[in-house]
């Protein structure tokens, strides 16, 4: 039963900012304009891809300290649904940059960031396809998930923050810095992010059982 | 608490040079490889030489002398770990360990990759002419390149030798774990060739330096799990 609250209210939060998000008032603020409600959809993604892969990481620690399987299985589950949400993040992104700035990619450090990650965790997942036994597959895996996630934030963490980006709130653009992201917005980000990670996690549960299955 | 284990073991300590040693003398025997980088290194400059780097503004001369480095590095280390397979593997595992012969590997690499890219500088010197105007902090920013550069590729190395792989694997893995590295020595270089004022460089040699610390962290706490049967 407690399995089913989460599940319950993910997508209670989900459809609540789906549906809220284009029917609430925004701020008025020049160049974005209506375009801020891509808060909701594509910053969300980022959020939710980034707590997949934090829990990827988690377990792939926990792999490497008791040398449990089913943890193995949970850190890919995981990394591949944040794989989902980077390419969701990532669509999203450039729908909303064709319109706001002209262009579907720009050299932004953000951008930048996004496409590493994805690239880092691509390796991932070719890294795990080139071994056969398991055991050796989970350490190793473990090992390379974990260097990777670092460097995950350190360049989508970090890095952006030395150079400026395009990105609305950074580098004197208009947008929701710490004034602008007034409570309107919160109330419809904060529910956003918490109900992507929601059902996140469902998916992941989902992949992980249909793991455990073909394994045995 | 990483640092006061390391060095009190003083038997850890005694270790490390001579298997530092122990990589050079590998390396000088087979006298074979080394040749081949320099003939990569000269022909690969002056190939850029005939195609018209001279002409090449700074951030593309940064650009170029990184590529050059880069995949001389993944070559040099791509050789990393074939003594240590097979029979070699039971033999250091006995007499060294994973966190001596971890800590040697690491120190061992950056050397050679800061010779690598010394070498590199020089060559585009002579070819393209020194447009750096701070050499120092040029220097300053190849070291802590090198350093963190070295860590990623040995890492990545041992994970690609270790599940069988091949050289392709391991340039696949460390080409965008380095991204964040490269991304601030260039900025450091650029820096340094255009002089800009000190206080704008410190920042970010000492954000490269964290980096360089966690990197090299990761890589020994990590290494012993990669170094196990």
């Amino acid at each position: 039963m407690t399995g089913h609250i989460y599940k319950a209210l993910g997508v209670a939060l989900v459809l609540y900012s789906l549906v809220y998000g284009l029917l609430t008032s925004v701020p008025d603020l020049p160049i974005i304009e209506q375009s801020i409600r891509n808060l909701f959809y594509h910053v969300s993604m980022w959020f939710a891809m980034v707590g997949m892969m934090a829990g990827s990481f988690g377990n792939a620690v926990g792999f490497l300290r008791g040398e449990n399987l089913s943890k193995d299985r949970r850190s890919e589950s995981l990394a591949e649904t944040g794989m989902l949400f980077a390419f969701l993040g990532l669509f999203t992104g450039m729908m909303w940059a064709k319109f706001t700035w002209g262009a579907w990619w720009t050299n932004d450090p953000k951008l930048n960031g996004s496409a590493i990650t994805i690239l880092i965790y691509l390796a991932y997942f070719v890294l795990r396809n080139g071994i056969e036994e398991p055991r050796k597959k989970a350490r190793i895996s473990a090992v390379y998930n974990i260097f990777a996630f670092v460097m995950m934030i350190v360049f989508i963490g970090i890095l952006p923050r030395m150079t400026d980006s395009l990105h609305p709130g950074n580098g004197g653009n208009p947008g929701f810095n710490s004034y602008d992201l007034d409570n309107r917005l919160r109330m419809i980000f904060y529910p956003a992010v918490i109900g992507w990670i929601l059902v996140g996690t469902w998916i992941a549960s989902l992949r992980y059982r249909i793991k455990n299955l073909s394994e045995s | 608490m990483f640092v006061v284990t390391l060095f009190q073991s003083n038997s850890r300590m005694a270790k490390i040079g001579p298997l530092i040693q122990r990589f050079a003398q590998q390396e000088l025997r087979n006298s074979n490889a080394i040749f081949s980088l320099g003939l990569y290194l000269v022909g690969i400059t002056y190939l850029i030489y005939l195609l018209g780097g001279q002409n090449a503004s700074d951030s593309t001369w940064i650009t170029l002398l990184w590529i050059v480095v880069f995949f001389g590095a993944i070559n040099q280390a791509s050789r990393s770990f074939e003594f240590e397979s097979g029979d070699y593997f039971y033999y250091y595992q006995t007499i060294a360990g994973p966190k001596t012969t971890i800590i040697a590997k690491l120190i061992y690499n950056s050397l050679y990759i800061l010779l690598l890219s010394a070498a590199a500088w020089a060559l585009f010197s002579l070819f393209y002419g020194n447009s750096v105007y701070n050499p120092g902090v040029f220097a300053l920013g190849l070291v802590l390149g090198c350093v963190g550069f070295s860590a990623i590729l040995t890492l990545a190395n041992g994970i690609s030798e270790r599940s069988g792989g091949n050289a392709t694997l391991s340039s696949i893995l460390a080409i965008p774990l380095t991204l964040p590295v490269l991304k601030i020595v260039s900025a450091i270089n650029i820096q340094a060739m255009v002089g800009a004022p000190l206080e704008e460089v410190y920042e970010l040699v000492g954000s490269l330096f964290a980096l360089d610390i966690a990197i090299g962290l990761l890589a020994y706490l990590l290494f012993p799990y990669l170094w196990q049967d």
